[in-house]
């Protein structure tokens, strides 16, 4: 079971959002059963961010760990979803 | 469900964004929604998490705060009549020319789920952001997010 972290800066508006896009998006793709979703905000996360294996946020995350992390505004704007789903879906490929 | 004829402005004249959030944010402590701090609370988290979103033909802001400073969660909305710079959501460093807020008063994650989700599709469809960006009372608003909202 991978373990997929979405955040913002509150952790009840936007995470709200993309949490509810992105079970949907995991149902449409027979995924749901591989992956369960955790809901954040960011300031409780950044010490154990590497105990995720996918991390989604809606807000700017501090350098060191941005490597780590896909932006998950497209989901907001509606601009950028394909490949940012790319992204989510080669890590949760990632062996 | 209806956005409030008290917590909406139209056509609002602001020169920032940090007014637009004090005028709209008012609006929603005078009408007991939010508790005392609240405008200074979502003016700070605006700085740290901004709300601003480059939706076309234009912006949207949807700035918001920490559950504990409202009291009964609901919206509150503005279009401007001329737009004011917004920090992208997610960056530090780019800036969404913004004519469309709707201020967000969430107590918690499960509140108002169904209302997030469909604003966030409203944004996602470039002729609703216009027609939003051009309403010009409460009754064309509710109109255009009756069945949405």
């Amino acid at each position: 079971m991978k373990k997929l972290l979405i955040m913002c800066g509150t952790g009840i508006a936007t995470s709200t959002v993309v949490k509810g896009k992105v079970e949907q998006w995991l149902k449409d793709n027979n995924l749901s059963q591989e992956v369960k979703i955790y809901q954040s905000k960011v300031s409780d996360e950044i010490g154990r961010i590497d105990e995720y294996d996918v991390v989604l946020s809606t807000t700017l995350v501090p350098n060191n760990i941005k490597d780590k992390v896909i932006d998950g505004v497209p989901l907001l704007t509606g601009i950028g979803i394909d490949s940012m789903y790319d992204k989510v879906l080669a890590e949760i490929k990632r062996e | 469900m209806k956005v409030a004829e008290e917590l909406t402005i139209i056509e609002m004249e602001a020169d920032s964004k940090e007014e637009v959030l004090d005028l709209l944010g008012n609006r929603l402590f005078e009408q007991g929604f939010v508790k005392e701090g609240f405008v200074e609370s979502i003016l700070k988290r605006e700085e740290n998490y901004p709300t601003g979103l480059p939706t076309e033909p234009v912006g949207v802001a949807i700035p918001h705060t920490d559950g504990d400073m409202v009291n009964k969660s609901t919206i509150a909305f503005a279009n401007l009549k001329n737009p004011v710079k917004f920090l992208m959501m997610g960056t530090d460093d780019k800036w969404v020319d913004v004519k469309l807020i709707f201020m967000l008063a969430l107590k918690s994650s499960d509140d108002q789920l169904n209302m997030l989700q469909k604003l966030v599709g409203l944004f996602q469809d470039p002729e609703m952001v216009s027609k939003l960006a051009e309403v010009k009372d409460v009754n064309e608003l509710n109109e255009l997010v009756q069945d949405k909202v």
